[in-house]
């Protein structure tokens, strides 16, 4: 049976070189299910793409008959301002929403890179954020209602339109990284924040490790609140440290003032405040920097062991990579490293290695982007969580004949 | 309880008992009617056995014994919840966690600390309160109720329109399944890889899992806290400045509000010196001190432009302490202007306020009733009490009937029938109003993966539990079902 708003595939439709049988682009939500529903019924596997932003996330689907594309699932379904809450569809941009949203003074606190490509539902899918994580959480923090079109076409919702709210189970965060594994993000529901009046960034430049995770913690110990910490890697032992406050003014001015006190005592080091110009610059940078390169890792630590990440994990991989573009989320805990894996072998041993090193304190190493002959020589999720065989439950309940994106999640789920 | 069933309990508890010791078993009637209900007492049924285990394995082995046997099992932390969330199964097992009350490990540096789930919530906070730190949900028990319970709830409190619920504070956790296997799910580490199934165990309710370790985000307190009190002529108003809070940009740690039946209740319970007015405000601001200062005059200006007949700002911290006492005492107060009365919890898009609460008006007038409110404005979510006497014939049956419709019309204005209290057994029945046969079902695939005999917390969020069959697969009836011996509606 021929699908519902389908196209023959072109070149941008290659996932990970995988050419998809055919393409939809359904126009809603409704027909979205048909597609889905009609898809698994024929025993065809389904992949789900918004912007393509993140669509090398994961493993190689086994098998693609079918690629989704959200595209037309443009519509924002509702913004109430007063409400501070949002319901999009999943193919709307986080450029697109940023601009319905701004007249009434808010925001989607998520700040992933590319807002002009990625888009809500592969936000949601694949858990992206960017530094203002720092303040406002993750897409599990903002996320307050999913509707979603399961694997035999139908549609559910979980979660509602109010920020408070507990009746029965979270399935938006059951999404939150599920990577169209799962189930389609038709639409998503997100609180807001609103935008600051007044913002400031300062930078502070060739920080060792130390200083930067000491400085991550004087932050919180001086109860200041920033809304974004950022590291960048400028050589061994280096990095050059971001950090922006926003909100009202007279905060805004408070808190940047004590900060570049708090540096000058205990680092020693000049903290420059960037004019306007100049601070656009570095967000940009900043968003280039987690873009760069064919090969792109994310490590995930405990906050106060950077120093120890930065001899036993970063390190070795930029020297792996040869020239390695690489910012940390200090108060997070977060490491982005990127570059071009000449030397498959190297980076695939460097990999391995700093699995090692971050699993004793539970810590992990998440390939999110790679040429063949690394996903060749290492397993891009590294090894399977602790839950995996519930994990395994979830998903076979969900998608008994496994059509959704096949062998892409942990474990070969 | 039949000669049977009393036998196959007695062989249970023998067993239990060579996991977590005699001493740790309740088989005595009296002792086991202590058990018998949670906060919520109007509901109670007795359990066959409670089991106080002492660690995960003995959790572990509990939980074995009881799926090899076939009984139920309800999880309990303080039970202190309004929902009848942790009510027993007759028959059934309850676990109280009571005994797994340590503090296991904290870690300043990188903002967490590992609790067992009978730790008191306010614990959690005295623990860690000299380094400056605490941990942020506040639910109003949370001097008696414990974090496993809280998590069970997924629980709020006034404080977290902007520091977030339970589960935005919850990074680990160590659950017990109901076969007995043990699972970690996240951790210290942020982003463990695989899907979030911790976030969904938050606030499950007991239906997934029983919860033995908890690593909780902590917080560095905040710089400064601001706090005043508004006066209104009428809930209209404090709505309205409610609103223009908001819609300014400030984000408030907490913003209260109480009508004039709330306010007269609170001041009978604490002597506060509160005028007659038809309601009032209580907001904090927190953060750095310069940003504190600005959103606190902000909103006092707001509220004044609003209709604000006084702004009363505590002069020291005592005073503070002594307002807030006021609005956290105001719903037993209401048992001093009623002979009974319960709480009914439901939440509503904030702008809607003033227009919902004049409809729960008109609801209670033609019911003959009387409605308090006390509730967290900031997020929309309602407390109404609903005031009767039982000894008047009719009267309990008619405030249960204003207390349904009260959650029929949280949802039709857009809003939810539990913003912080839980489903539990209580509003099982009004999960349909608010979800689709689709959205019940999908959630019952989840508890499937976890639960497929359904053994944890039978009868609770769920108004028609789904069958899980033998293992998955497309839709088939269940055998039992193709028999005709059971269905689904």
């Amino acid at each position: 049976m021929t699908l519902p708003a389908s196209r023959p595939a072109v070149a941008e439709d290659l996932v990970l070189g995988m050419s998809p049988g055919v393409v939809c682009e359904p126009a809603s939500v409704e027909e979205a299910a048909a597609i889905v529903g009609e898809s698994c019924r024929s025993g065809r596997s389904v992949v789900f793409a918004g912007g393509g932003t993140d669509l090398d996330v994961g493993a190689r689907p086994e098998t693609l008959d079918v690629l989704l594309r959200t595209r037309r699932l443009d519509r924002v379904v509702e913004h109430a301002p007063s409400d501070q809450i949002v319901i999009a569809e999943a193919g709307v941009t986080l450029g697109a929403l940023a601009r319905a949203l701004a007249p009434a003074g808010q925001r989607l606190a998520l700040d992933p890179p590319l807002p002009e490509r990625a888009t809500v539902g592969g936000v949601v899918a694949a858990n992206a954020f960017g530094p203002r994580r720092a303040r406002y959480g993750s897409v599990r923090d903002l996320i307050i209602g999913v509707s979603i079109v399961r694997a035999d076409g139908v549609v559910a919702r979980g979660g509602g339109k109010v920020v408070k709210n507990v009746a029965g189970f979270d399935l938006p965060k059951l999404m939150v990284g599920s990577l169209g594994t799962l189930g389609l993000i038709a639409t998503a529901t997100f609180r807001l924040h609103p935008l600051g009046e007044a913002t400031a960034t300062l930078l502070s430049a060739g920080l060792k490790a130390r200083d930067v995770a000491a400085l991550g913690g004087r932050l919180r110990e001086a109860q200041l609140e920033p809304d974004s910490v950022a590291a960048f890697r400028t050589g061994t032992d280096r990095f050059d440290l971001a950090v922006r406050f926003e909100g009202f003014a007279r905060g805004v001015d408070e808190q940047r003032a004590r900060f570049a006190a708090l540096v000058a005592r205990d680092v020693r080091t000049a903290c420059d405040l960037l004019d306007p110009a100049a601070a656009g610059e570095l967000w940009a940078r900043q968003d280039a920097t987690r873009r760069a390169g064919t090969f792109r890792a994310k490590v995930a630590a405990l906050p106060a062991s950077l120093e120890k990440v930065e001899a036993a994990v970063l390190a070795p991989l930029a020297e792996a990579l040869g020239t390695a573009s690489c910012v940390c989320y200090p108060t997070l805990g977060f490491a982005f490293v990127g570059g071009e894996a000449a030397d498959a072998a190297a980076v695939a041993a460097a990999v391995a290695a700093a699995r090692t090193s971050l699993s004793g304190a539970g810590g992990s190493l998440v390939i999110a982007a790679a040429p063949e002959p690394v996903r060749a020589a290492a397993d891009v999720w590294g090894p399977p969580p602790a839950a995996v065989a519930l994990m395994r439950g979830v998903k076979a309940r969900l998608d008994p004949q496994r059509r959704l994106a096949p062998g892409r999640f942990v474990g070969g789920i | 309880m039949t000669t049977a069933a009393a036998a196959s309990a007695g062989a249970l508890a023998a067993r239990l008992a060579a996991i977590v010791g005699d001493a740790h078993v309740v088989v005595d009637e009296a002792e086991l009617s202590t058990y018998e209900c949670d906060g919520l007492t109007g509901y109670r049924v007795r359990p066959a056995l409670v089991v106080l285990p002492a660690s995960t394995a003995e959790v572990s082995g509990v939980l074995r014994e009881a799926h090899a046997a076939g009984v139920p099992v309800v999880a309990r932390g303080a039970g202190t919840g309004l929902s009848g969330g942790a009510l027993p199964v007759a028959g059934g097992l309850v676990v109280a966690l009571s005994r797994m009350k340590r503090i296991l490990e904290v870690d300043y540096d990188n903002g967490f600390l590992r609790v067992e789930p009978g730790v008191i919530n306010l614990d959690v906070s005295k623990a860690i309160g000299a380094r400056g730190y605490y941990y942020a949900p506040d639910p109003s028990s949370q001097s008696i109720c414990t974090i496993g319970g809280n998590v069970a709830e997924n629980s709020g409190g006034a404080h977290c329109l902007k520091y977030g619920f339970t589960v935005n504070h919850v990074r680990g956790a160590r659950v017990v399944l109901a076969d007995g296997t043990v699972v970690d799910l996240g951790g210290p580490v942020l982003d463990a890889p695989g899907y979030d199934l911790l976030g969904v165990v938050v606030g499950s309710e007991g239906l997934l899992g029983v919860v033995t370790e908890v690593v909780l985000r902590i917080l560095r307190k905040p710089q400064a806290t601001r706090t005043f009190f508004a006066t209104f002529p009428s809930t209209d108003e404090a709505g309205a400045a409610v609103s223009a809070i908001i819609a300014s940009g400030i984000v408030p740690a907490a913003i209260e509000m109480m009508d004039r039946l709330a306010i007269v209740a609170a001041k009978a319970a604490t002597g506060l010196d509160w005028p007659d007015v038809g309601a009032a405000l209580l907001m904090d601001a927190d953060g750095p001190a310069a940003e504190v200062e600005h959103t606190s005059e902000n909103a006092i200006e707001l509220a004044r432009r609003a209709g604000a007949i006084e702004v009363r700002r505590p002069r020291d911290e005592a005073e503070r302490a002594l307002m807030w006492k006021g609005r956290k005492s105001a719903f037993a107060a209401v048992g001093r202007i009623s002979p009974n009365y319960f709480v009914q919890d439901g939440v509503i898009p904030r702008s809607e306020i003033a227009r919902v609460l004049r409809e729960i008006d008109d609801l209670a007038a033609a019911a003959g009733l009387r409605v308090a409110n006390v509730f967290h404005a900031g997020d929309g979510n309602l407390h109404p009490l609903v005031l009767y006497d039982e000894s008047l014939p009719g009267q309990e049956e008619a405030a249960e009937e204003l207390g349904g419709a009260i959650l029929k019309l949280c949802v039709r204005y857009g809003g939810s029938i539990t913003g912080e209290h839980g489903v539990g057994h209580d509003k099982a029945a009004y999960m349909p109003v608010m979800f689709a046969a689709e959205d019940l079902d999908t959630m019952g695939l989840v508890r499937c993966a976890f639960d497929p005999d359904g053994r944890l917390n039978p009868g609770k969020v769920f108004p028609t539990p789904r069958l899980c069959g033998d293992r998955p697969g497309p839709h088939r009836p269940h055998p039992e079902e193709a028999s005709g011996k059971i269905w689904r509606e």
